[in-house]
């Protein structure tokens, strides 16, 4: 009897109506008119959590983090009809609501409006290669971030960096990493009970605690009763002068390196 | 011999828990039980118990811990009535606890249907209880009566329509035999109102609409049409003053919320407080914090109750600690302004005037490239509990401290859709921070502040000279009362978004709390 419902459904309904099946289709793909029609319904539905751009905004929710809908990397996967899922069912525990009734050509609008979001993101024309060669090389980035393997923890793990942002804030972060500064990487200094200083990344700071990585790359918890302050400083440790190491072309490149290690996660 | 003279005490004490208009007005007098969203019906959520104190408080310790298992932000305040403990959980879920154990007695669940519209989640806030039931709001815009030996549905009914964009969060508030709610959906460009239901059969008394419709008084305070989308949601918990017959409620934000150039006009009764006869719902009087709000700053603190002193007289007063920044005093007989005191760092008024007018600093109005406002979009102090203290003649509140930028866009209404028409962002560089205020609630002078990372969850004061609250990190904290300081923490492994509740069980003082998915309750070894 369980199953029967869905099987009536493959019958009786159109395909678009039946996004668990994996050759749903999106029949808008690339449509321009869907593309206008699905940003008027995504200010309406979805711009109060992920903001009208799809950048992801502040909600009322204290706490609510809503994902960045223009990297054109999304949790749910990599086709239309898991973003169609997501859309439909909402995602349990999360703040994410089912939009079900919009019914399902609306949603499958909606899919097409929020793929056109990565598709018009700052696309760099940059040479992967020669970025890999930067970063390892003259760039130096390995003494602090990691890719794969490869390089250090100090700053952020790059291995899947292009999940996290789109190529306009990766190059962004490289050439003003203090506009941005990703969550865990501001700078905390400790002041012991003896008065010992330590300096390093916060790795967390909460209200009765703080994990730091000092500059040998070990961590630390200190609890706060147990020192004399605990202070944090907006600015990242990264050094802003990467905008003058590295020319405009050079940028690009190791923007698409960065991004390319995204889509190598991605086939994994 | 003992274990059985403890569970026929247990149940007689559970025979007796009946309770009752009369229970719930002498609600203070009963330290042991925990009967409405805010203790008594003043909105004070102080516990006269002192077992628990800030001699003690250090050894601290969870009795036992129930998993309900629904994700979601959990935001219920426990009732506690006899040997059971009441909770609601985020979309539509509901459980009975036993005391003894922590374990379920009972489960209640209702479908959440698709189509709602919601800023913050489907949660929810609690239960309210009047003789053998307990009433809750369903997210998608129902009141439901369940019998509370058994979760059994005793009646439900429809609020609004939900695909309208109306929803319901808020715990109900019982008056003589009434239900009284609020709804949510004030970014949806509903039309608000606080509704009165028999609490025997669900049928509604009353409703007082929060927003005047053609011919009505206030009216002239909205231009064109703009009062048919007009917002002004009620989604926390009133209060009630059964000697003046009085229920307070503060009233959310008009719709659309960052663009008040199609709602020209004061845009009464949003971001008010308004006092409303509880016989027939109609309007007392009203006083309204933000005039054409353009910041989102619903007035849905906790209106709590008090006697305040002023210029040596004693006065019946309402307080709050509004959205936009600034602690308010009122005389609750009329709606008069008594004063009213920044808490926060606020940019948008020079003061309020002695009518009880915000002194506005020109252009602080959203725009299209985002302005810099303080507070941000959540205030100030949102909707989380606060607490009054007779013991320290104190009254507490949680504080989000700093700016953010809002943005305003043009946006066509279309029902049951979004109209918020802007935003707000988090300014780079500059999070916000949080704290916990003590304030003498007469003048809104702080008397202390203790500073955290983010704002708190709700509190509780306790006769053990306590504030107990909690943060989104999952600790739950203890606060000597007088001095704001950390007398004792615990990481409960889950955000903290509710408000705590104690209760005495077979002699010992608990404190309560939902934490993440689980419901707490501590008490000294």
């Amino acid at each position: 009897m369980w199953a029967g419902a869905p099987l009536a459904l493959m019958w009786t309904t159109p395909l678009w109506f039946a996004p668990a099946l994996c050759l749903a289709q999106n029949p808008f793909a690339g449509n321009a008119q869907a593309v206008a029609d699905g940003q008027k319904l995504f200010v309406q539905s979805c711009a109060p959590c992920h903001g009208r751009t799809g950048e992801g905004a502040q909600g009322q929710a204290e706490g609510m983090r809503p994902p960045d809908l223009t990297r054109g990397v999304f949790k749910a996967g990599r086709r239309d009809d898991d973003l169609f899922r997501v859309i439909s069912d909402g995602v349990r525990g999360t703040e994410m609501p089912s939009f079900k009734s919009l019914g399902g050509e609306q949603i499958w609008r909606l899919v097409t409006f929020v793929r056109s979001l990565s598709a018009t993101a700052v696309v760099l024309n940059g040479d992967p290669v020669n970025g890999e060669a930067l970063f390892w090389g003259k760039g130096n980035c390995g003494n602090c971030h990691q890719i794969g393997t490869r390089g250090n923890r100090m700053g952020p793990d790059l291995t899947r960096g292009g999940r996290r942002s789109n190529a306009k804030s990766l190059r962004t972060s490289i050439v003003d990493p203090n506009a941005d500064i990703s969550p865990g990487f501001a700078i905390i200094t400790v002041v012991t009970r003896d008065n010992q200083k330590i300096t390093g990344l916060q790795r967390w700071l909460d209200n009765f605690s703080a994990r730091i990585v000092d500059e040998s790359g070990n961590e630390h918890t200190y609890l706060r009763d147990e020192v004399k302050s605990v202070t944090r400083e907006m600015r990242s440790t990264m050094p802003d002068n990467y905008g003058k190491i590295f020319n405009d072309k050079e940028l690009n490149d190791l923007v698409a390196f960065i991004v390319k290690t995204r889509s190598e996660a991605n086939s994994q | 011999m003992r274990t059985v003279a403890w569970v026929l005490a247990a149940l007689s004490v559970a025979a007796q828990a009946q309770v009752t208009s009369e229970t719930l007005t002498k609600a203070q007098q009963d330290p042991n039980s925990w009967l409405s969203y805010g203790k008594n019906y003043f909105g004070w959520r102080y516990s006269p118990l002192t077992q628990i104190n800030t001699s003690n408080v250090a050894g601290l310790a969870p009795a036992w811990i129930l998993a309900t298992g629904v994700p979601g932000n959990n935001e219920t305040t426990p009732l506690v009535s006899g040997d059971m403990m009441y909770i609601t959980g985020p979309s539509n879920t509901a459980w009975a606890v036993d005391l003894n154990t922590g374990k379920k007695v009972w489960s209640y669940s209702d479908y959440v249907p698709s189509g709602l519209g919601l800023c913050c989640g489907t949660v929810n806030r609690g239960f309210a209880m009047l003789g053998d039931k307990l009433f809750k709001v369903n997210i998608q815009s129902t009141l439901v009566a369940l019998e509370a030996k058994s979760g059994k549905v005793l009646w439900e009914t429809m609020i609004d329509d939900y695909k309208k964009g109306y929803s319901n969060t808020v715990a109900p508030l019982i008056v003589k035999d009434m239900v009284v709610v609020g709804t949510a959906g004030a970014e949806w460009g509903i039309r608000g109102y606080i509704d009165a239901y028999d609490a025997a059969t669900g049928k509604r008394r009353w409703r007082f609409y929060t927003v005047p419709t053609a011919g009505e008084p206030g009216i002239e305070t909205w231009g064109g049409n703009s009062f048919k989308t007009g917002g002004g949601s009620s989604w926390i918990t009133g209060t009630y003053d059964p000697e003046l017959n009085l229920i307070y409620w503060g009233i959310g934000n008009p719709g659309p919320d960052m663009d008040g150039s199609v709602r020209p006009g004061d845009n009464l009764y949003t971001c008010a407080i308004v006092a409303i006869d509880a016989d027939t719902g109609k309007l007392k009087w009203y006083f309204q914090m933000t005039p054409h709000d353009v910041h989102d700053w619903d007035s849905i603190g906790d209106p709590v109750l008090l006697d305040a002193t002023v210029d040596g007289k004693k006065i019946k007063a309402v307080a709050q600690a509004n959205r936009n920044g600034f602690y308010y005093v009122l005389d609750r007989t009329n709606g008069k302004f008594i004063a009213a005191k920044a808490y926060t760092k606020v940019n948008w008024a020079d003061g309020i005037g002695p009518d009880g007018r915000p002194i506005l600093i020109a252009n602080k109005e959203p725009t299209p490239e985002g302005n810099l406002v303080c507070p941000g979009l959540g205030g100030g102090h949102n909707w989380s509990a606060t607490t009054y203290s007779p013991q320290t003649g104190l009254y507490y509140f949680g504080s989000t401290d700093g700016c953010q930028l809002f943005t305003v866009v043009k946006q066509e209404f279309v029902e049951g859709k979004q109209y918020q028409a802007g935003d707000a962002i988090g300014v780079p560089k500059e999070p916000s921070t949080g704290s916990v205020i003590a304030v003498d609630p007469a003048t809104g002078t702080t008397k202390w502040r203790h500073e955290l990372m983010s704002s708190t969850s709700g509190l509780l004061a306790t006769g053990g000279g306590l504030v107990f609250t909690g943060d989104s990190e999952g600790y739950m904290m203890a606060l000597d009362a007088k001095t704001g300081k950390v007398v004792w923490h615990f990481q409960t492994g889950g955000p903290i978004r509710a408000p705590a509740i104690s209760y005495t069980f077979r002699g010992k003082q608990y404190i309560a709390v939902a934490a993440g998915q689980n419901m707490l309750a501590f008490k000294l070894p």
